[in-house]
């Protein structure tokens, strides 16, 4: 049986596109951090922090998550499949409209228009066309995975199908609203339940979006990397089926201490802490598959992306369930510690994961070499090291405001007053802007070595496909 | 409690079954070469 011929364009224009829109959530998340500490910097209408912060947010998560996520499933899904896309128009024209559907949100948030759903902010217009999107996604790659030639599907497979419907129902409940005009909608839930199903569909967006799919990629280019087949596949099934039963039950711990039912709180918060379970049997899994080929962390640039990565989710996913828990909750929700736990998700466990897929993927999509091994380590300092300023100054800022806000004066009165306490941030968000900067060159510089790649690289040598990132 | 906590809460028990089944099956000793397969096979797909 000849070798499938694999669909390699189209992967290739999803991972220009969702750099171009990641280089764009990041330089926007620049501003608006700047904004913070010098409010002169905004201007009104259009370049104000209200409508610049959701653009920073729907073009981090649907342009360079959502946009990744298109690139490595099409890539993905041969491979494992052993066959080609099902329909490569269908791919294009997916292509086009998400390009068109991130554009056009980009601009009615500038200009104002929002539903006022966080990670849900664009009108019901761009609604529609977010469905027909990924239906047309959905189709390609379920087709693919039913005309397989492998009998048993991997793991990644799993996450990608889970990923798939995961969002498409999120998605459409969520966005049931009646529209009033051209513009403007409203949500078809009112009240409690209208938080409720908003953080259901925007925690498990996280977990569709941001967990589900980087998994994939991450049990993919793992062993692809080491050249080493994971640890065990059964203890990825079982991560996998308990983490899609319990995630689904925890968004309503984004509503502790609020009018929604107290059960359903206390649901939230148990499932909350359950979910350590599956989360670290992929990071085990993950650390176990390493086992004897710890070297390559020395030597293998790819591979301190996915380890990083991974101890990352690790790492988010112990902060996340202790936040869940009310006492905790009551103390930082509302504070800046959450921006700060949230960006370790996606500056370093998503974003890790998805750059090393790319660079996984450019010698088999370009046919050339990595044009230079040291400027992906530099790229991979970079990162790592603006991460790490962002979230660690977020969380001392967090710890502080909060006890400011707790603290009470004899007599019951407040210590502090909600200025005095802002004033106390602005060290904080001075460091959170300057690790955004580096985090910021951190992409440029790997852009650059992207499109030098493109330009200049060398052809890679045979050996070179078989184990990729050797330094 | 009303009808739909109750609702609720039953439908949570009844996937928790359907997960400790998926957990039996894939831990069986005789499954174990037919579940494990995959990651030798994705490691040659190219």
């Amino acid at each position: 049986m000849g070798k499938p011929q694999y669909h390699t364009d189209i992967v290739k224009s999803f991972v220009n596109w969702s750099l171009v829109w990641g280089v764009v959530a990041v330089l926007v998340g620049v501003i608006v951090s700047f904004q913070m500490v010098n409010p002169d910097l905004n201007y009104p209408p259009y370049f104000t922090f209200g409508r610049l912060r959701p653009i920073h947010t729907n073009a981090g998560i649907y342009g360079w998550g959502v946009g990744t996520i298109f690139a490595m499933f099409l890539y993905m899904a041969q491979r494992l499949c052993k066959t080609p896309l099902w329909s490569l128009g269908l791919a294009k024209f997916q292509l086009w409209l998400f390009n068109i559907t991130i554009a056009a949100s980009a601009v009615t948030l500038l200009l104002g228009y929002s539903s006022t759903l966080e990670y849900h902010e664009m009108e019901w217009p761009i609604d529609i066309m977010i469905v027909v999107l990924w239906v047309t996604f959905s189709i390609n790659i379920i087709m693919t995975i039913i005309k397989r030639k492998e009998e048993q599907m991997y793991i990644s497979l799993w996450y990608m199908m889970a990923a798939i419907i995961g969002i498409a129902i999120l998605f459409t409940v969520n966005a049931l609203a009646v529209p009033v005009s051209a513009f403007k909608s409203y949500s078809i839930f009112a009240g409690t339940n209208s938080a409720n199903v908003q953080w259901w569909f925007g925690h498990n967006a996280v977990a569709m979006a941001l967990t589900a799919p980087p998994l994939a990629m991450f049990y993919y280019f793992l062993p692809k990397t080491t050249g080493v087949p994971i640890y065990s596949h059964r203890l990825s099934i079982i991560s996998f089926w308990s983490l899609i039963f319990m995630y689904l039950w925890t968004g309503a711990h984004h509503l502790l201490w609020t009018p929604v039912p107290d059960w359903i709180q206390t649901l939230a918060m148990a499932f909350s802490i359950m979910l350590i379970a599956p989360s670290w049997g992929s990071v085990i899994n993950g650390y176990l598959s390493m086992k004897g080929q710890w070297h390559q962390m020395r030597d293998n640039y790819l591979v301190k992306f996915l380890i990083l990565g991974i101890t990352f989710y690790g790492l988010q996913t112990l902060q996340g369930p202790m936040q869940a828990i009310r006492s905790f909750s009551a103390f930082i929700h509302y504070t800046d510690w959450v921006p700060g736990h949230i960006h370790m998700g996606t500056m370093g466990w998503v974003s890790l994961v998805s750059v090393a897929g790319i660079y996984f993927l450019l010698p088999r999509i370009y046919g050339r070499e990595v044009y230079s091994i040291p400027l992906a380590n530099l790229h991979f300092w970079l990162v790592v090291i603006g991460q790490l300023i962002w979230s660690t100054s977020m969380w001392i800022a967090g710890v502080l405001q909060a006890g400011m806000w707790n603290a009470m004066n004899a007599d019951g009165s407040l210590t502090y007053t909600f200025t005095e306490t802002m004033v106390e941030m602005y060290p904080y968000w001075w460091i959170r802007a300057i690790g955004g900067i580096i985090y910021l060159i951190g992409i440029l510089v790997f852009i650059y070595n992207v499109y030098m790649t493109v330009q200049k690289g060398k052809e890679p040598a045979p050996k070179l496909l078989e184990v990729e990132g050797r330094a | 409690m009303d009808m739909a906590s109750i609702l609720y809460l039953g439908v949570t028990f009844g996937l928790f079954i359907i997960f400790v089944l998926i957990v039996r099956n894939t831990y069986r000793r005789r499954n174990k070469e037919e579940k494990e397969a995959p990651k030798y096979r994705m490691m040659n797909d190219d």
